[in-house]
């Protein structure tokens, strides 16, 4: 199941709650709740997310219509996950000058798999294969479709809503990523030891939660603090 | 049920049915197991239209109507090794018996080099509609009129004179002949898309042309799975892709094409064996932004005995041509349109037409268009009005409409 990571730009707490129908994408939102200092002393979290059993990435179809053997290509990594606050301080919302991130499109891939961003941010698209690649997302509020082009040219979107994008392509039915968009700037992509590091967060108390492709239902979450000297806490996840 | 009934059950089903909802029930991609080896998808297709009892313009040559078809395929791929694989399509159509579609081997024999081997069921080398993944990849819901209509052909039986084949005009989907098997049965398509031949292939690629060769049982026209005449079918393609996004190809077949006892009792007569079918087929595709644009012509050619006079004068001829596009105009919405023609050779008979040249079939003129809505990647509703007129039959020219709602993993 998709699930979208929401955090609430306004005071208020929205709850959109789960819809009614359990298989359509569930919006959650957390509302901001003020840190009880000023963000002067900021601290980090970091800390590690095993994945254990991740199962087979999607493959590409068996194409009995076809003439010869396809190439081999590299698994995806499924056990890429995002950490992120649920709540976040007000000064994560502010304004932030236009930012850029890249997803390629190589050998018939897209790179990264998964790719978190601030709202507002353009993505760049360019196709780094010998084929053609049609890049396109259905997802609610950020739906695109950058049409067929060719190898060493490069499409961009800018997302605008927090959510989580599906993003596809209409040519290879393999190819797939996630971006995950955004309100506030408090989020990481664990490396490949799935290792991850947030900092910069301000002295207060927090909901921190992980997305993962292969997470089917709520986030594994943790509740952190950080102190007003800016501690560095460590919290480490296990999705089985 | 009427169509309007059929069509609207569908919407409802669509309708009520959220365009996010489906993912959390329905396979996203295909399975996988033995570590990767094993690869299932598989396709499922609901099209409900008007009945075509009268016309028979959308008949298939298994006798279903292509525009009113449950369709489910699954397909299999074990891939022990990375250049050796067997891949299987089964498919079953109106809930009837499940046919393999394709069941065959793949194989690379040199590493590093772009070579494979293909032997079983396999896909045609000839033309390029035939190997499309139907519900994924036909922007419309009906098939070219080479790929599908019913001619006035077939391999076990023929006509005697000339005059018997014009009789035959626009009855494709029932034809009776003296000579051969004299039941009334189907007549064959110019290439079939709906059965696979028996045989071997090799494909290759250098650096932006493809070449691929088969030699296999049966004909364009009817693909076997056991041979019945003991000759068996050349056929190759060259495809050039000269940049990204545009494909064109040169297609030719031969092979014999009337079944042994018919082959036999018509050199009782003629002396003459091996009739055979031979075809010549130029297809293109190109693809830009938001557009894809694809065509083909195909000429084919079928031997068929002189055994009376009127004597049919030398192999009879059919051409093809369609063109078809597709725009997407919004990352859910798409429309299509195909332009379809079918003519045929003239021929003279007796009785009929008063000896004057005639098409030995009905020419047959198709418009189908259409459009169609992504609620997710991998399931489509597509609506399609089509349009057909030829110059004979009981029924000359007829509108349908058909809606199918497509998935695929």
């Amino acid at each position: 199941m998709l699930r979208i990571l929401y955090v609430s730009v306004t005071a208020s707490t929205i709850a959109l709650g789960s819809l009614a129908a359990a298989l359509v994408p569930r919006v959650a939102t957390a509302a901001y709740r003020p840190s009880p200092v000023a963000p002067h002393a900021p601290g980090a979290i970091h800390g590690r997310v095993e994945v254990r059993a991740t199962g087979r990435p999607p493959d590409m179809r068996p194409d009995p219509g076809g003439l010869g053997i396809t190439g081999t290509r590299d698994p995806v990594d499924r056990r890429r996950s995002v950490v992120y606050l649920e709540t976040a301080p007000r000064a994560a919302f502010e304004a932030s000058p236009d930012r850029r991130a890249t997803m390629n499109q190589r050998n018939e891939r897209f790179v990264p798999h998964v790719l978190a961003i601030v709202a507002g941010t353009y993505v760049d698209f360019p196709n780094d294969d010998r084929t053609y690649h049609n890049v396109f997302s259905l997802s609610k509020n950020n739906d695109f479709n950058l049409g067929r082009y060719a190898a060493g040219h490069k499409k961009s979107v800018r997302f605008q809503s927090p959510g989580v994008v599906r993003v596809f392509c209409e040519i290879h039915s393999h190819m797939s990523a996630f971006i995950l968009v955004f309100a506030h700037r408090f989020f990481a992509v664990t490396d490949d030891e799935g290792r991850y590091r947030l900092d910069g967060v301000p002295p207060g108390t927090y909901t921190l939660a992980v997305w993962n492709e292969t997470v089917h239902g709520d986030p594994p979450r943790r509740t952190v603090t950080i102190g007003e000297a800016g501690d560095e806490v460590e919290a480490d996840f296990t999705i089985r | 049920m009427c169509t309007w009934r059929r069509l609207g059950l569908l919407l409802l089903l669509v309708i009520g049915t959220p365009a996010g909802a489906q993912a959390q029930w329905l396979p996203e991609g295909p399975i996988t197991a033995a570590r990767g080896t094993v690869t299932v998808a598989g396709e499922a297709t609901v099209t409900v239209g008007g009945r075509d009892d009268s016309a028979f313009f959308n008949y298939t040559d298994y006798e279903h109507n292509a525009l009113r078809m449950l369709r489910v395929s699954i397909s299999g791929m074990w891939r022990p090794a990375a250049r050796l694989a067997f891949l299987t399509e089964l498919r079953s159509e109106d809930a009837q018996r499940v046919i393999p579609y394709a069941m065959y081997v793949r194989v690379r024999p040199w590493k590093g080099r772009a070579l494979d081997v293909q032997a079983g069921r396999i896909p045609p080398v000839f033309g390029a509609f035939a190997r499309r993944s139907y519900g994924s990849d036909n922007p419309l819901i009906g098939y070219p009129l080479a790929y599908q209509y019913l001619t006035s052909i077939r391999p076990d039986a023929v006509p005697f004179t000339a005059d018997d084949l014009l009789a035959m005009r626009a009855r494709g989907w029932r034809v009776t002949y003296p000579v051969g098997v004299t039941t009334p049965g189907p007549g064959v398509p110019l290439v079939s898309a709906y059965r696979w031949d028996t045989g071997v292939q090799a494909s290759g690629t250098a650096g932006p042309v493809e070449a691929a060769f088969a030699i296999t049982s049966g004909t364009l026209s009817n693909p076997r799975v056991t041979d019945d005449n003991g000759g068996r079918q050349l056929s190759a393609r060259i495809a050039w892709k000269p940049v990204v996004g545009l494909v064109v190809g040169g297609s030719a077949a031969r092979g014999q094409f009337l079944i042994t006892t018919v082959e036999t009792a018509v050199a009782e007569v003629t002396g003459r064996h091996g009739h055979t079918q031979r075809a010549l087929g130029l297809d293109a595709e190109y693809s830009r932004a938001y557009w894809i644009v694809r065509g083909e012509l195909i000429d084919s050619r079928w031997d068929l005995p002189g055994l009376a006079p009127p004597l049919i004068d030398g192999p009879v001829q059919a051409r093809a041509a369609y063109i078809e596009t597709r725009y997407r105009f919004t990352p859910r919405f798409f429309a299509a349109a195909r332009a379809d023609h079918l003519t045929f050779s003239t021929i003279r008979g007796q009785r009929r037409f008063a000896g004057q040249p005639t098409p030995w079939d009905s020419p047959v003129t198709r418009i189908e268009a259409g459009g169609g809505v992504y609620l997710q990647r991998n399931l489509t509703v597509r609506l399609v009005a089509q349009h057909n007129w030829r110059d004979a039959g009981q029924v000359r020219n007829r509108t349908y409409v058909s809606a199918q709602l497509a998935y695929w993993f």
